[in-house]
């Protein structure tokens, strides 16, 4: 392979990573701009996502059922933990809230063990075919779809956010959860709209990836914390933030892992994350 | 040091938010062992002019001498430790890891104390008596505002009244020369407020010098030495009580309605 | 009664050295109490940075690694003894802590959440990278019994007795802590950062102090995990552990001291029980820890002062 073909190489697989952090830290930062609650359960959605699907599939469904199928169950669960556990906890400090969620994502990564066991699965490509070759790098079929169903999902989030009543609700409820109360907007049930809409988003980036991944119970965890870095670096609350900051993410780790150093690409990311926090803590895209 | 007997000189203070003047080329002083009052409509400053001098919300222009030394710039717990306490206008008291009315008080002799980690673990005997000392001086002090019965309540058990008073107390543990009191008496009703009087009076005749704010002209009368009115964040009038109740700025701007307190001056 | 109020940790102190010998438990259960102790240190540190000083860290395990490894290869590969090696790590991690304290602990909640995961992760991955000198992922091997005065630490028994001699003295030294003026500072600046400031307290220093601490807990911790196990790998240091920590401090009962220690004991001592049911492990601890915090928000030391006061009527203060 030419030094080209290695470039494009690792802006494909950048891409794809990238995809998936933005997905993740989409799903974050639907469910902050909410709950002003950091969701650490977010990668079990991830997990539950991608089994759920290779589960359905291996019995026989359809992959497009499949596909609904297993994004209608996480949605559910996320609404069920808003209802269940997050709402009693209104009134309590931010890490009693943070502690909450990594005890719900302890007790569902619990649960993905009981069900899938301790082994990785692999989900069958969306659609078979061979691999595209682009200036001598190989781009799987299956990158095609996690940068389309990212592109589809965002273009979705907008339309949603800037054109629906219901997002539009949501935005007040981020924005001033007493004054939309007053407005009439019922502000549990766009909590709760929320958190299934993060649940589903973040299903949907397990299921894009779990074909090229092996995925197991404690798979959520690394995405999770990726997604996380890509919402910090985007500012808590921005949804274009984070997906700029997660592609951003996913191509500085390519390259780095590809072209410096494959031991300490991680050791750049978070030490990027701590400056982007010292020096910029509102986030790297920020005015002012 | 005190020059002209002023303790502290406030010069040409402006406060800018998003290019909106909060305060105004204000310029004060006050006498050592004075009380003066800043009065003023709702949004005048006030409260924006005790933060720009206690630190927590630095002036963006002008100058704040404390006994001659300029303090802007300096960090709030700087400036506290050179002897300027305060009360806030919103209480804030210390209230997580069940801490007790006693320990609130106790928070204010810190910058006495200025305790360091190694001697904390290891010169325990040291800290005892130390404890043993300043517990002393917060009960005499929690008696002097009347609270010494709650000193293991939980501020939060406290009538706002009595959190003011804790809080007044809290100030005091620091023996300040200078105390900023941020409508220490609102919410108080007339016995309480009268009570209120007496124990500013106790503090004056410590010789600290008292800065005010606060709404209750009777209160202000009473005990001001010098009132100093803001408007739209600039000086509107300085003077002695009698003169501020002449002033026909000040009548139109404030007073108006409240003007028959004036009646009384003193 | 009021003398047992008084002096109910002497009974503490009592049951901690006769278990051993009235118990005889074997090396698997001294194994969990030792490391439930170094456990508690941990959770003890973290307390008084989080419970106290309101300064909230998912990367406490940084500290923890720091000690272990500098602990590890000082002592396996330099030849110092194991109780200069700790020293240096001791040294390390408190200079490491007021490096870093003063730009992380400006951030509040979620961003300094971040932080200090990020600082966490970016210890465990330089420990992984260079391995020439730590291991790698592979881990460190060969490291030698703890010594100290010349006298090897070379049993369960011996461990267990040194270990829980330091979580007494980490335990008492951390209540001297918090039964003082700095530690009433700590809860101003935890209260309220701007009043705290108002009556003199410098916040920045303040917290950058605890956090020292809580590092020198955290390391000497470390050391002592070196040293017992001989042999040690990243995956012990990452943010699960760090988010173990946090687990612990608030199945027990976040800024109390015993708290944590409680919840550090539960959740090590747990798997005695659960060790049967192997794969339910991780769900049952994450049904406890919901319970925990929907039910009884003052953690597990919440409910057992709360017995402690039903049984023994309130003395009068």
């Amino acid at each position: 392979m030419s030094d080209i073909s290695h470039l494009v190489q690792f802006l494909f697989s950048g891409i794809t990573v990238g995809s998936v952090y933005a997905l993740i830290a989409v799903s974050l930062v639907i469910v902050y701009k909410v709950s002003q609650l950091i969701c650490f359960a977010q990668g079990e959605f991830f997990v539950f996502g991608a089994l759920t699907m290779t589960t359905l599939v291996s019995k026989g469904v359809p992959v497009p059922l499949a596909f609904f199928l297993s994004i209608i169950i996480a949605m559910v669960l996320g609404a069920l933990i808003q209802q269940v556990l997050i709402r009693p906890m209104k009134n309590t400090s931010v890490g009693a809230l943070i502690v909450m969620t990594i005890a719900i994502s302890l007790a569902l990564r619990g649960l993905a063990l009981l069900i899938w066991g301790r082994e990785s699965h692999v989900l069958p490509p969306f659609s078979r075919g061979e691999p595209i070759q682009i200036l001598g790098a190989a781009l799987q079929l299956q990158i095609l779809w996690i940068v389309g169903i990212t592109a589809v999902v965002l273009l979705l989030i907008w339309f949603f956010f800037e054109k629906t009543p219901a997002g539009i609700a949501m935005r007040a409820c981020a924005e001033n959860p007493y004054g939309a109360s007053l407005m009439g907007i019922n502000t549990q049930r766009t909590t709760l709209f929320a958190w299934a809409w993060g649940s589903g988003i973040g299903a949907l980036a397990g299921m894009a990836v779990a074909p090229m991944l092996f995925t197991q119970y404690t798979s959520g965890i690394m995405p999770m914390v990726k997604g996380f870095i890509a919402m910090s670096i985007g500012g808590l609350g921005s949804i274009v933030g984070s997906v700029i900051a997660g592609l951003l993410l996913g191509l500085v780790e390519s390259y780095t892992i590809g072209l410096i150093s494959s031991k300490f690409s991680d050791t750049i990311v978070f030490a990027l994350l701590m400056a982007v926090l010292v020096f910029r803590p509102n986030g790297l895209f920020s005015r002012s | 040091m005190e020059k002209n007997g002023h303790i502290l000189t406030i010069s040409g203070v402006t406060k800018t938010f998003d290019g909106v003047r909060a305060l105004d080329d204000v310029s004060f002083s006050i006498r050592s062992g004075d009380i003066k009052a800043l009065i003023g409509p709702n949004g005048a400053g006030k409260t924006t002019l005790l933060n720009a001098v206690s630190g927590l919300n630095p002036p963006t222009n002008g100058s704040v001498l404390l006994e001659g030394r300029d303090v802007v710039g300096l960090r709030t717990d700087q400036i506290a430790s050179l002897g300027m306490s305060r009360t806030f206008q919103l209480i804030r008291l210390f209230t997580i890891n069940n801490a007790t009315v006693l320990d609130n008080v106790l928070l204010g002799a810190h910058m006495h104390l200025k305790p360091t980690l190694f001697g904390t673990i290891f010169l325990r005997r040291k800290i005892k008596r130390q404890e043993r000392e300043i517990t002393q001086k917060a009960m005499d002090l929690l008696k002097l505002v009347g609270l010494e019965k709650d000193a293991h309540a939980f501020p939060g058990e406290l009538s706002f009244g009595n959190q003011r008073l804790l809080e007044l107390a809290r100030a005091l543990m620091t023996d300040p020369k200078m105390l900023l009191l941020d409508e220490p008496a609102s919410g108080l009703n007339d016995t309480e407020v009268e009570e209120f009087t007496r124990l500013l009076m106790t503090i004056k005749q410590q010789g600290i010098t008292i800065l005010i704010v606060e709404h209750n002209m009777k209160l202000v009368m009473n005990i001001a030495d010098d009132i100093v009115v803001l408007d739209f964040g600039r000086k509107l009038a300085e003077g002695p009580p009698s003169a501020i109740c002449a002033n026909p700025d000040v009548i139109q701007a404030y007073l108006g309605v409240q003007s028959t307190e004036c009646g009384v001056p003193l | 009664m009021n003398t047992l109020k008084r002096y109910w940790w002497l009974i503490l102190l009592a049951a901690i050295a006769v278990y051993p010998v009235i118990g005889k438990p074997s090396p698997y259960r001294s194994g969990l109490l030792i490391f439930a102790g170094i456990y508690i240190i941990l959770a003890v540190g973290l307390d008084l940075l989080m419970g106290y000083t309101g300064q909230i860290s998912v990367g406490h395990a940084a500290f923890f690694a720091v000690g272990a490894y500098t602990s590890g290869i000082l002592t396996a590969k330099y030849g110092f003894s194991p109780s200069a090696a700790m020293g240096v790590g001791v040294v390390f991690s408190a200079t490491l802590a007021f490096l870093t304290g003063r730009p992380v602990l400006a951030l509040k909640e979620y961003y300094l959440a971040m932080a200090t995961l990020a600082f966490n992760e970016i210890v465990v991955t330089l420990i992984i990278g260079f391995e020439g000198l730590t291991g790698g992922a592979s881990g460190l091997r060969d490291i030698p019994p703890f010594t100290i005065f010349g006298f090897s630490l070379l049993n369960h028994l011996h461990y267990y007795y040194f270990v829980w001699t330091v979580v007494v003295l980490v335990i008492a030294s951390a209540l001297a802590v918090v039964r003082s003026p700095f530690g009433r500072a700590l809860i101003a600046i935890h209260s309220d950062e701007q009043a705290a400031r108002s009556f003199g307290v410098n916040c920045a220093k303040y917290k950058t102090r605890a956090y020292m601490l809580a590092a020198v807990y955290a390391s000497i911790a470390g050391s002592l995990f070196a040293h017992y196990m001989g042999f040690i790998a990243p995956d012990d240091f990452g943010i699960l552990t760090s988010i173990n920590l946090l687990v612990m401090l608030f199945l027990g009962g976040i800024g109390t001291i015993f708290g944590p220690a409680l919840g550090a004991l539960f959740l090590k001592l747990l798997p005695e029980i659960t060790y049967q049911f192997q794969d339910y492990e991780l769900l049952i601890n994450g049904i406890i820890l919901i319970v925990v915090l929907v039910f009884f928000p003052r953690g597990l030391f919440g409910i057992f002062t709360a017995l402690r006061n039903k049984i023994v009527p309130r003395m009068g203060k």
